[in-house]
């Protein structure tokens, strides 16, 4: 490879890593149009950083890594702009959860799940419904656990990155959290 | 004493951030108390771990690839200097 033309290079690495490059966008966003969109900044980001890459790591490596912090953007821009729904349906979930006394609800409180739970993922059935219950948050709340598990980052990094208090950023995964846990209760763990 | 809501977001805080001394002591004396807030953390853990292992999955084991030849015209045509 000769990175002293970098179009040609670029181009290569186009033809070579574009789809799975979309592909990966496309498993995280859901969406074709912002797949594209965050695919096509990658590449340029990638030419423009070309002298940066000095064939230390694999050139799909270091793509991935400038895709993966363009996926991160994304989701830090979903955070940050919730609509009023979104923000409204948190108190209608602590509801069904929580008496007025902010105890559990008796027939929602946790009780141990059963079963095999070493392998689910290996499970087509248990990803399907892990994805669906996914689907279902809105789409700032979503956008928190994608920050959370997709960069290996600590808490206090992720919020500044926000620009937000921590204090709304686990407020937000608490709430995540008690919506996913029940629907994947009553989607699988439940008998 | 917490509540439940109050015990269920602490579990929640302590995977992203340390707690204070007095918020980890409630949290303990909660739990030792509510068998539903245990059962919680144990599902909360677990739900965390695969979280994790679903969405740093990079290897890309699950994920269908999709072809997008127009994206490929598209990204070289809008490449500087091409």
């Amino acid at each position: 490879m000769d990175i002293s033309k970098p179009d040609t290079t670029v181009k290569c690495w186009v033809d070579l890593y574009s789809d799975k490059m979309y592909s990966w966008a496309f498993h995280k966003t859901s969406s074709k149009e912002i797949a594209e969109d965050i695919v096509q900044d990658t590449f340029l980001a990638a030419f423009q950083s070309i002298s940066k890459f000095e064939g230390k790591s694999e050139p799909k490596t270091w793509l991935f890594a400038i895709l993966n912090n363009k996926i991160a953007e994304h989701f830090r821009k979903q955070f940050r702009n919730p609509t009023v729904t979104e923000s409204q349906s948190g108190s209608s979930l602590f509801d069904t959860l929580f008496d007025a006394n902010d105890q559990w609800i008796k027939e929602q409180r946790p009780k141990e799940w059963q079963g095999e739970q070493a392998h689910l993922l290996d499970d087509v059935a248990f990803v399907k419904v892990l994805q669906g219950c996914m689907g279902k948050l809105p789409i700032n709340w979503m956008a928190a656990i994608q920050l959370k598990y997709l960069e290996e980052k600590k808490g206090e990094l992720i919020c500044q990155e926000l620009g937000i208090a921590p204090t709304n950023f686990w407020q937000v995964l608490h709430r995540a959290k008690l919506q996913l846990r029940k629907c994947l209760e009553n989607h699988w763990f439940k008998k | 004493m917490l509540s439940c809501k109050k015990a269920t977001e602490l579990i929640e805080k302590r995977s992203l951030i340390r707690l204070s001394f007095r918020e980890k002591v409630q949290l303990r004396l909660h739990k030792s108390m509510c068998d539903a807030c245990t059962a919680y953390e144990k599902q909360s853990k677990k739900i965390d771990e695969l979280l994790h292992n679903h969405i740093h999955d990079t290897d890309m084991e699950h994920t269908t690839i999709l072809k997008n030849e127009t994206l490929k015209e598209q990204i070289i045509n809008n490449l500087p200097n091409s």
